[in-house]
C-alpha cells in the first residue's frame, strides 16, 4: 500500500519544480518560525544559566568599575560553611511540608465530600474559592498583614475579646515561617480543589455503583476505588509543590518579613535575592542558585521518575 | 449499626439512605461555606477597610458606615498611581501579544514541520520552567543594564517575549487541529502562512482567548522582575507601589488598603465578566 504512488494526494498533485533558494527556504522556514522564541529563551534563560555557573567562581561587588577576581570553588565552600544556608535550606523543606495539607489534602477532602452538591450552589463556590488564584501576590501579602497586625488586625483583635494574648504572626520566629506558609497555601486552595474536582467527577459513574451494589462502604469506595483513581493529579499537584511551592512565597517574604526574624522564614529563594542585591556578592549568589538549579533538577527527576512508576490509569 | 447486619447488603431502607445523603450535604455545604469565607473575606476586608476614614479605620464593624473615598484621593496623590497603572495595562498587553504571536509561529513549526533537531528544542523550550528567575536573576540584571534598560518598561517586556507555557499549550492545540482542513486549504493553493493566519487562528479562537486571559493576568500580577529592574515610581508597576505605603515608621492601612484595590481591580473585572473561561484557563495551564 505504502509503496504505490498516490498522485491525488495535496503535494505530489503538481510536482512543479521549485529553485534552490525555494528549496532552501522550504528547509529554513520552521527555523524562522521558531526564532523568536527560541532566541528569547536563549537570551533571557540559557545563557544566563551559563553566566550564572561562570559567575559562581568569581568574587564581585555587581559594580561594573570593580575588578572580577577568580576565585575558584571558594564560594561554593564558603557557603555550605554558612549555617544561614542550612537555615534557609531546612526552611525551604519546612515551606514545603507545610503546603502540603493545605494545597493537597484538603482541597482532597474538599472534592470528595462535595461531589454531590447541586450544580448551581457548587458553581458558587467555584467561584469564591478561586479568587485568591488570580489576586496579585502583593495584594494578598498586604491584606495579609492588615488582617495580622499585632496591634490592630481583625484577626488579633478577634483573639484579644475572646481572652487570649495577641499572636505575633510575623513577629515570632516560630510561627512566622508557617504564617508565610499558611497565605502561599491559601492562595493555592481554589485552584488545587478545582483540579481535584474535575478528575473527581471524570471517574465512571458505573464503577461507583457496581462497587456499591457489592456492599462497599463510603470509605471504602473512597479508599479503593476513588483515591487510586485520583492519585495521577494527587501526584501532580504534589509534584507542582513540590518544585514550586517555595518560589511562590518570594512575594510574602519580601512583603512581609524580608527574611526574618532572625532568619527563620529565609528560604533558599530569597537567600539567593538577598546575597545578589542585598550584600552584593555576585559569586555567592551564583553559586547558590548553581546549588538549587542541581538540586532542583535532581528533585524534578526523582519526582517524575516516581511519578511515572507509582500512578495508576483507569484504562 | 448491629442492625445494618441483618440487611443483605445494597438493601438499606431508602429514607435512611436519603437522611444520610441529606446529612452529608449539609456537612458539604457547611465545609464549603467556612472555605469560601475564607477565601474572601480578606478581599472583602481590603475593601471596607478601603472606604473607611481615617477616624474608623480600626473599627471591626463588617461594613463601611459610609463610603469615604478619602483613603483613594490620598493613595493617587502620594505616590503616581495612575502612571503606574497605565504602565501595567501597557506591559501587560505587550507581553499578551508577544507571547501569543511567538507561540502561534513556534506552536505551528513544531505542529506542521518535521524538521531536523525538532525534538531538541521542543526539549530545550519545555525545560525552561525548570529554571528559576532567582538562577538568573544577576545576569539578566547586567544584560537589562548593558543595554542601558534598566528603568524602563522595556526591560519589563522583554523577557517575557516568549514563553514555555504558551508555546507548548498551542502546540497542543495545533496538534489536534484536523489535518483535513489544512490539507483542503493547501488543495485550494494557499501557502502556509494563509493557512496559519487565515484558517488555524481563527479556528483556534478559543484557545488562544484563554491563553490570553492567563498571560494578561500573570503579567498584571508579576512582582519579581519590576522589582529586580524599575527604579523610580514613573517606571514601575503598581504592584512596586503598594510598597511603599509599607514604611519603617509603619503602615498607612487605608490607603494601602484603597491602593490595593485599585491594583486588583482589573483583575477582579475580568474575573466578574469571565469567571468560566478564567477558571477554565487556570485549569488548562498548571499554575504558570
Amino acid at each position: 500500500m505504502t509503496e504505490l504512488p498516490l498522485p491525488t494526494q495535496g503535494k505530489m498533485a503538481t510536482p512543479r519544480p521549485i529553485s534552490p533558494r525555494q528549496r532552501l527556504y522550504r528547509r529554513l522556514r520552521p527555523y524562522i518560525y521558531l526564532f523568536p522564541a527560541v532566541a528569547c529563551f536563549v537570551i533571557w534563560i540559557y545563557e544566563p544559566l551559563l553566566q550564572a555557573f561562570w559567575l559562581s567562581f568569581q568574587q564581585w561587588n555587581l559594580l561594573p568599575t570593580s575588578p572580577k577576581t577568580w576565585v575558584g570553588l571558594d564560594n561554593y565552600s564558603n557557603i555550605f560553611e554558612l549555617p544561614k544556608f542550612w537555615q534557609a535550606l531546612r526552611n525551604t523543606f519546612w515551606y514545603l511540608v507545610g503546603l502540603l495539607p493545605l494545597a493537597v489534602l484538603l482541597p482532597l477532602a474538599i472534592a470528595i465530600f462535595t461531589q454531590d452538591l447541586p450544580p448551581r450552589s457548587r458553581n458558587l463556590y467555584r467561584a469564591l474559592i478561586f479568587v485568591p488564584m488570580i489576586i496579585p501576590p502583593v495584594v494578598a501579602a498586604a491584606v495579609w498583614r492588615w488582617l495580622l497586625d499585632p496591634n490592630s488586625g481583625i484577626i488579633n483583635l478577634g483573639f484579644q475579646w475572646l481572652g487570649f494574648e495577641p499572636i505575633g504572626f510575623l513577629s515570632d520566629p516560630a510561627i512566622a515561617l508557617w504564617t508565610i506558609t499558611f497565605i502561599t497555601g491559601w492562595k493555592l486552595i481554589g485552584f488545587a480543589t478545582l483540579i481535584l474536582s474535575a478528575a473527581n467527577a471524570s471517574i465512571d459513574g458505573s464503577l461507583i455503583e457496581a462497587s456499591r451494589l457489592d456492599g462497599a462502604t463510603r470509605w471504602e469506595i473512597i479508599r479503593d476505588i476513588r483515591l487510586p483513581l485520583l492519585s495521577p493529579t494527587i501526584l501532580l499537584l504534589v509534584l507542582m509543590v513540590a518544585l514550586l511551592g517555595a518560589q511562590w512565597s518570594f512575594a510574602y517574604i519580601h512583603v512581609l518579613t524580608e527574611g526574618g526574624p532572625l532568619g527563620s522564614t529565609t528560604n533558599i529563594y530569597y537567600l539567593l535575592w538577598q546575597f545578589g542585591f542585598g550584600s552584593l556578592s555576585v559569586g555567592w549568589s551564583s553559586a547558590s542558585a548553581v546549588i538549587l538549579f542541581v538540586g532542583f533538577g535532581l528533585l524534578a527527576m526523582a519526582l517524575f521518575a516516581l511519578k511515572a512508576r507509582f500512578t495508576f490509569y483507569d484504562d | 449499626m448491629t442492625i445494618d447486619a441483618s440487611f443483605p447488603p445494597g438493601a438499606v431502607p431508602r429514607k435512611r439512605r436519603q437522611t444520610a445523603a441529606k446529612w452529608e450535604t449539609g456537612i458539604g455545604h457547611a465545609l464549603m461555606i467556612f472555605v469560601s469565607l475564607l477565601c474572601v473575606f480578606p478581599i472583602y476586608w481590603m475593601i471596607v477597610t478601603s472606604l473607611r476614614s481615617e477616624s474608623e479605620i480600626f473599627s471591626t464593624s463588617l461594613w463601611p458606615n459610609a463610603a469615604d473615598l478619602e483613603n483613594y484621593r490620598y493613595a493617587l496623590s502620594a505616590v503616581p498611581m495612575v502612571r503606574m497603572l497605565v504602565n501595567t495595562f501597557i506591559i501587560s498587553i505587550a507581553v499578551t501579544v508577544l507571547q501569543i504571536l511567538t507561540g502561534i509561529l513556534a506552536g505551528y513549526a513544531f505542529s506542521r514541520w518535521k524538521f531536523r533537531g525538532s525534538a531538541f528544542i521542543y526539549g530545550a523550550v519545555a525545560l525552561t520552567w525548570l529554571v528559576p528567575l532567582q538562577v538568573v536573576m544577576i545576569p539578566n540584571y547586567l544584560l537589562v543594564a548593558r543595554l542601558g534598560m534598566i528603568d524602563t518598561l522595556g526591560a519589563l517586556i522583554l523577557p517575557h517575549f516568549a514563553s514555555a507555557f504558551a508555546i507548548l499549550l498551542l502546540v497542543q492545540a495545533m496538534r489536534s487541529f484536523p489535518t483535513e482542513v489544512i490539507e483542503a486549504a493547501r488543495m485550494d493553493g494557499a501557502g502556509h502562512a494563509e493557512i496559519l493566519w487565515q484558517v488555524v487562528v481563527p479556528n483556534l479562537r478559543g484557545t488562544i482567548a484563554s491563553l490570553a486571559i492567563l498571560v494578561f493576568i500573570s503579567t498584571w500580577n508579576e512582582y519579581f522582575w519590576p522589582l529586580l529592574l524599575s527604579r523610580s515610581p514613573e517606571n514601575s508597576v503598581v504592584q512596586i507601589g503598594l510598597q511603599m505605603f509599607i514604611t519603617a515608621e509603619g503602615t498607612q492601612w487605608g490607603p494601602l488598603m484603597a491602593a490595593s484595590t485599585m491594583a486588583s481591580l482589573p483583575i477582579l473585572l475580568i474575573y466578574l465578566l469571565l469567571q468560566r473561561q478564567v477558571i477554565a484557563s487556570f485549569m488548562k495551564s498548571g499554575l504558570r
